[in-house]
């Protein structure tokens, strides 16, 4: 295994349902190497979304520790306010969200969306029109999101996400909403990427084929370590 | 408190008909307006006539203010030097706010008093032309009244008034366009309508103290329009006074007064009623005494309309042999007033010729 | 509307359309909510206005005749008038009606007496005429006044104008009667500006209830896809909608005319005071029963605010025009309203070119802000900077109309304020012109003014503080050069011209005026005068006084609002014996004795029990008094108006923003800290409503302008100072950000929870941009 890039241990997430509390993520751990990929399945509601929040700081959990880099977030650690603003900053240079779908600013062409996203990183934007050329989207720059196809959409997104030279990629079903051609040519463009540039990459997918790309898995139905 | 400014409603205001009351507006001439207020004074209460209510002379020449209504009413069928008709009206309503006992002294004309109010109309009807005009004023302060002896009615300029003996009376009045000055010779003594001189106005009792006048020789000019006109005719003088005219679901009233070439007068009334009319009327034969007519010895049918008006009538009395048509002369008689209503002279045909006027309220709103 | 609604409508008696239809609210019944709400207060509002300005309006009118410029009879021998002189003027048939000012003992509001039955003469059409009801004080009938116990109690007997002095018995004279300062067309003028208020609330309020509108069809677009393929034709639907609108106007706008015509009740029974206070004119309470009219218009507002590009589609194609045509139409608009405003020879074209520019405004507007917001976005170095000002365009595309409503309101907003102060500060000048000394005597018809003026010159010396002057009032014949016809102008002669009337302000003065006409050296003319005759300082008007021609010197122009007279003011020792004197009076600030040993004086000099003196401060305390209340309405008018164009804003901006949310919340995925993506919010929702702002101040100073220097003048021959007023723009700025804020902190709170990604691909397209 190489150096690993993202520990989890003990993870543990509640949400109170009514006087009852529900337990989304139990006590979950889970190592990530530099440059690998880890498939998240399980049915809906199992708690894939979530712990994709949970791993990019947008939801702060009960219980647990993550390590991601140098850095190391302990659920008793620091106050939510401090460990909110490292969590920014590493979404903004480092961690790359793909969702479903509405990953680009209506109002900004995929071009401006490319550098938008380059910059916040604090890549060089000049780039950004290469990325597209290299999604095969490059004619493409100067539409808006409405003018062009999801699957051009898609590519548009993996464009912002590679152009900010991310360290891990968390896709939440990238490829859900297109149609199976399509979804296997994204894919195809995620792993290729991602392998060439070696960050890592944590996909959660219903899509057994798509996860069967990934050199990891983790069945939210079954949590166990990995 | 508001205070209205509106002629109208102010005399509505005035008229101040206690809720049991008839809410008939200015002397009845509004139909069925609803009242404002109630009657306030509640040390006097309104006179309302009936049955065995016997008329008093001189004293019923002059104003009833326990009565909340009543006038005096003059109609005559002239003519001209050129032999062409010409009628006259002039009428001088009183309507009370508040009744006052007769021996009560009248309030202070520096307080400008609010008991009553008055109206006066004069009208001249000449060639198919009607010249109308109004008048108002409160009673009390001065500018209107009227008093039995010496007997005088008037409202500012308009003014009709009887010599000593009250056989010989002038009257005078000016409006836009037209004025009068007119001397009267009263004949006859005064005929009581009804029972002697009570006039029941509908089947459950309501009516009115009624007189006429009915032999009035007149001569005198009339002005329209710059032009004087020596005149000549027979006129109807009415005086009725009443706290109540018409009772709910009245609508109005027909009213006719008729010289015969027989020397025989009639006068006859109708009230109009939603279930059914109330008759009335006075059989004043050339020689003899009055007769009483009841609804059942009264015939009385619209024949023709103008503009919503009937102008044309047949009007039959058979215990007398008595079958006339009448019928307005061509023109629009519509007194347009704060209440409008129609008044016009007549010709009589028929079993009689002769001639007369004719009153029809509640055609027009 | 019955054949087509026929047509439109299914041929068979089905619940399906209703339930179809319903359904939608059933699931937004808050939108149900919003729209029912927009349209009650809508009609409440319009209602409101306009059914106070109307009912001034009619009273103007009627109180015209009725009321104002009236003459009065006066008794030869200078006593006061009593019941007996009405009756023997009534007997001898002239028309008068008793006027009885009263002063009561427990307040110091005076009451006028009435008498309505005597007042019938002067209608000629008395069913119409005199059929105005008077709402309470100052006017109570005359049995009324009488009972009151007074402090002071006098009798006036008003003649109508066309009476002639030699209709009245012998013993009696005419002459001209004013109960209070006669402000003249000062109160139409107002009530025009109003009027064009009311067209305004009318116009912003179908702004906004369109903009509601839209907002709930655009959602419904889908379950109307949805119909069709169930079978439903389009025009079916659009039947069903029509019946639908109509339904929900008709349950609304009954309610709101009613609270509209309780709100002007409520305000009104305090404009009415005001109105009746100093206009003279007494307003209607509970008249103008007319129910239809109100409500049908607003009907036909709702349906054709809601429905009618799609009642008119077949000339919808023609209407959508390309953005760049569409720009450069609202432009064309705009610059030939603005030309047309400045050149227009009469009040319609005033009107249209209002229109015109309104219609140029917000058409262009909302194009503007985006072209500006592109262009911002081209040039901007930051990529969030350049992301801002992209969701600006979006927001005002989307945002249009209520923005428009807003631009509108807030401009009208600008221009009531200004044109209420504007008249207030006219008002506040123009009584302290008319109202220059503490008292105000009149010379009772016959008296020797010379003897009095005598005596208070005696007094000059020996009394500290006295000041006064004589004013005579007459006319003369204006000899225009090269034209052959006279024309006739008041005199406004003064003797001496005292310290009282020197501060008034000149439009236009020489060196030194008022030591000039002190000297008899030339003549001051009013601003109606100097207009129509294009005169200027230091010009010489040919005027015929008595039977003198002379040539005056003009030493001034002094604004007076409230009438077309033209008027010269010139030193009474300046006028020859011949000229015919219409009306002498004093103005006397008494100094320290009070003014009761110079009535008594006065008394004594004229022979006369009581002399006719009017306390300048009483009239002047009322007059502010009254204004003030009618100003506050006015305010509280436009600014309920502003309120329902920002609560709207506020409502679309809530919506709207929703749909935005997830976007604001990918911001914070790609690590802008919640902070931060919430100061993107704010900055993006201020630039949206500050930017409106701004663009509203143009129009509204512009509409100001119109009112006060285009439309008054021609309606009436005067104009009103114009003046702006930056602290009360200040005020606005501060509003609009505040809704702004509003906005924002609404939004601020979404940001927190998790957003929910737009559903389905269908949500990317269309309109998003």
């Amino acid at each position: 295994m190489t150096e690993p890039l993202l520990v989890v241990r003990g993870l543990s997430k509640h949400f109170a349902s009514g006087n009852e509390t529900v337990s989304v993520v139990e006590a979950l751990s889970f190592t990530l190497g530099q440059g690998q990929s880890l498939a998240l399945t399980g049915r809906s509601g199992s708690g894939k979304s979530t712990l994709l929040n949970l791993l990019c700081g947008l939801e702060l959990p009960d219980a647990g520790t993550i390590a991601l880099r140098d850095q190391v977030f302990d659920a008793d650690g620091a106050t939510a306010r401090r460990k909110a603003a490292g969590w920014s900053a590493l979404r903004r240079r480092h961690i790359g969200v793909v969702f479903q779908e509405a990953n680009l600013m209506p109002a900004l062409t995929l071009l401006d969306n490319v550098r938008l996203r380059a910059q916040l990183a604090g890549r060089d934007p000049a780039n950004s029109e290469d990325w597209l050329t290299r999604l095969d989207i490059g004619e493409l720059a100067r539409r808006y999101p409405d003018q062009v196809s999801g699957g051009q959409r898609q590519r548009a997104a993996l464009a912002m996400v590679f152009a900010m030279e991310p360290a891990l990629i968390l896709a939440d079903e990238p490829t859900g909403s297109l149609d199976r051609h399509t979804a296997d040519e994204v894919t195809r463009v995620l792993f290729d990427l991602q392998a060439r540039h070696g960050c890592g990459l944590i996909l959660a997918t219903h899509d057994a084929e798509l996860a069967a790309g990934c050199q990891q898995h983790l069945d939210l139905g079954h949590q166990s370590d990995v | 408190m508001i205070r209205h400014f509106s002629l109208a409603l102010a005399l509505l205001l005035l008229a101040g008909c206690s809720g049991d009351a008839g809410d008939e507006g200015f002397a009845g001439l509004a139909g069925l307006e609803k009242s404002r207020t109630g009657n306030t004074n509640t040390n006097t209460p309104y006179l309302q006539p009936g049955p065995g209510d016997r008329l008093t002379f001189p004293a019923d020449f002059g104003p009833h203010p326990q009565h909340r209504i009543e006038w005096w009413y003059l109609t005559a069928n002239l003519e001209t030097a050129a032999g062409d008709p010409l009628g006259v009206q002039w009428t001088q309503f009183r309507q009370a706010r508040q009744p006052r006992a007769v021996a009560e002294p009248a309030p202070a004309a520096t307080g400008w008093p609010l008991q009553a109010a008055w109206m006066a109309h004069g009208a001249v009807s000449w060639k198919g032309q009607h010249y109308f005009s109004e008048k108002l004023a409160r009673g009390d302060v001065g500018n209107a009244g009227a008093t039995a002896v010496p007997f005088q009615v008037w409202l500012d300029n308009w003014r009709l008034t009887g010599n000593a003996d009250n056989t010989l009376w002038r009257l005078q009045a000016t409006g836009e366009g037209w004025s009068y000055d007119l001397t009267l010779s009263i004949d006859g003594a005064p005929v009581a309508h009804g029972d002697e001189g009570f006039s029941a106005k509908s089947a459950n009792g309501e009516g009115s103290m009624y007189f006429s006048l009915v032999d009035i020789a007149i001569t005198g000019r009339v002005t329209l329009d710059g032009e004087v006109l020596t005149v000549r005719g027979k006129g109807w003088f009415d005086r009725e006074w009443s706290s109540q005219l018409l009772k709910t679901g009245q609508k109005g009233w027909d009213w006719f007064a008729l010289h015969l070439d027989s020397g025989d007068k009639l006068m006859a009334f109708r009230l109009r009623d939603d279930s059914g009319s109330f008759y009335s009327g006075t059989w004043i034969p050339a020689e003899g005494d009055p007769v009483p007519l009841s609804s059942e010895e009264l015939n009385l049918q619209a024949l023709d309309q103008r503009k919503g008006v009937p102008v044309r009538w047949r009007l039959s009395v058979p215990a007398y042999q008595v079958d006339l048509e009448l019928i307005a002369p061509p023109g629009d008689y519509l007194n347009r007033g704060l209440y409008p209503y129609w008044e016009s002279p007549v010709s009589v045909s028929g079993s009689h010729q002769g001639e007369g006027y004719m009153e029809l309220t509640g055609y027009v709103d | 509307m019955n054949g087509s609604l026929s047509r439109l409508l299914p041929p068979y008696p089905s619940l399906f359309m209703p339930k179809a239809l319903l359904s939608h609210y059933r699931r937004h019944p808050l939108q149900l909510l919003a729209l029912a709400v927009m349209i009650l207060l809508a009609t409440m509002l319009w209602t409101g206005v306009s059914h106070l300005t109307s009912q001034a309006r009619v009273s103007l009118a009627q109180s015209e005749s009725a009321v104002a410029e009236r003459q009065q009879v006066v008794r030869d021998d200078g006593q006061a008038l009593a019941v007996e002189d009405f009756v023997s003027l009534r007997l001898a048939g002239v028309c008068v009606m008793p006027w009885l000012e009263v002063t009561p003992e427990e307040s110091g509001n005076r009451l006028v007496g009435i008498d309505p039955l005597a007042a019938h003469c002067f209608g000629a059409d008395a069913s119409q005429a005199v059929d105005q009801p008077l709402d309470g004080k100052p006017f109570v009938d005359v049995h009324f006044a009488a009972g009151t116990r007074a402090r002071e109690s006098r009798l006036y007997l008003l003649v109508s104008d066309t009476t002639k002095a030699a209709e009245l018995p012998p013993d009696y004279d005419l002459t001209t009667f004013s109960a209070s300062p006669d402000t003249g067309e000062l109160g139409a003028s107002f009530l025009l500006n109003l009027e064009a208020l009311g067209v305004l609330v009318l116009l912003i309020t179908a702004l906004l209830l369109r903009s509601v509108y839209l907002l709930g069809l655009a959602q419904r677009r889908d379950s109307f896809a949805l119909l069709q393929r169930f079978g439903v034709s389009p025009m079916q639907v659009q039947g069903w909608l029509v019946l639908e609108i109509l339904v929900l106007a008709l349950v609304c706008v009954v309610p709101g005319v009613w609270l509209g015509r309780w709100l002007a009740a409520a305000l009104g029974s305090g404009f009415g005071q005001a109105l009746d206070g100093l206009f003279d004119i007494p307003l209607y309470a509970g008249q103008g029963q007319g129910w239809l009219t109100p409500v049908l218009v607003m009907l036909a507002v709702v349906v054709i605010a809601c429905l009618g590009d799609l009642l008119l589609r077949r000339f919808r194609g023609r209407l959508s025009l390309p953005l760049p045509v569409r720009a450069g139409l609202a432009a064309v608009l705009l610059a030939v309203g603005l030309v047309m405003g400045w050149l227009a020879p009469s009040l319609l074209w005033v009107f249209i070119a209002v229109a015109l520019v309104f219609a140029g405004a917000g058409w262009l507007t909302p194009a503007a802000v985006v072209q500006l917001a592109h262009w911002r976005a081209n040039h901007s170095k930051a990529p969030l900077a350049l992301w801002r000002y992209r969701e600006l365009a979006v927001l005002v595309r989307r945002l249009t109309l209520p923005l428009v409503a807003l631009q509108f309101a807030l401009a009208m907003v600008l221009a009531v304020q200004a044109l209420v102060t504007t008249f207030e500060s006219t008002f506040d000048r123009w009584l302290a012109q008319r109202l220059e000394a503490a008292y105000y005597i009149e010379v009772p018809a016959g008296a020797n003014s010379p003897q009095a003026t005598e005596w208070l010159t005696s007094q000059q010396a020996r009394v500290t503080g006295l000041q006064w002057h004589r004013v005579i009032r007459g006319s003369a014949q204006l000899a225009a050069a090269g034209d052959a016809r006279e024309q006739s102008v008041d005199v406004f002669a003064l003797t001496p011209v005292s310290s009282l009337i020197r501060g008034w302000t000149l439009l236009e003065a020489a060196d030194r005026p008022w030591e000039a006409l002190a000297a008899g050296e030339g003549i001051m003319i009013n601003e109606q005068l100097a207009r129509r005759e294009k005169v200027a300082v230091g010009d010489r008007l040919q005027l015929i006084l008595g039977d003198q021609p002379r040539a005056l010197s003009v030493l001034g122009v002094y604004p007076d609002y409230g009438r077309p007279v033209g008027e010269v003011l010139l030193n009474g020792e300046t006028l020859p014996d011949t000229f015919n004197i219409r009306f002498e009076s004093l103005s006397v600030t008494p100094g320290e004795p009070g003014i009761a040993p110079i009535t008594d004086a006065l008394e004594k000099v004229w022979g006369v029990q009581t002399v006719a003196l009017r306390d300048n401060d009483t009239v002047r305390a009322l007059a502010t008094g009254v204004f003030d209340q009618t100003f506050a309405l006015t305010r509280a008018m436009t600014l309920l108006t502003l309120t329902l164009a920002a609560s709207a804003l506020l409502m679309m901006g809530w919506v709207f923003f929703s749909t935005r949310a997830w976007y604001f919340r990918l911001l914070v995925v790609w690590g802008l800290p919640q902070r931060e993506a919430a100061a993107q919010l704010l900055r993006l929702a201020l630039l949206l409503t500050g930017g409106i702002a701004a663009l509203a101040l143009p129009l509204g100073i512009w509409l100001t302008w119109v009112l006060v220097h285009r439309i008054n003048p021609l309606a009436f021959g005067w104009s009103l100072p114009m003046a702006v007023y930056p602290a009360f723009w200040l005020e606005l700025a501060l509003l609009s950000l505040v809704i702004g804020l509003s906005i924002a902190a609404l939004m601020r709170r979404q940001l927190g929870k998790p957003a929910i990604a737009p559903l389905s691909a269908n949500a990317l397209t269309g309109g998003e941009r």
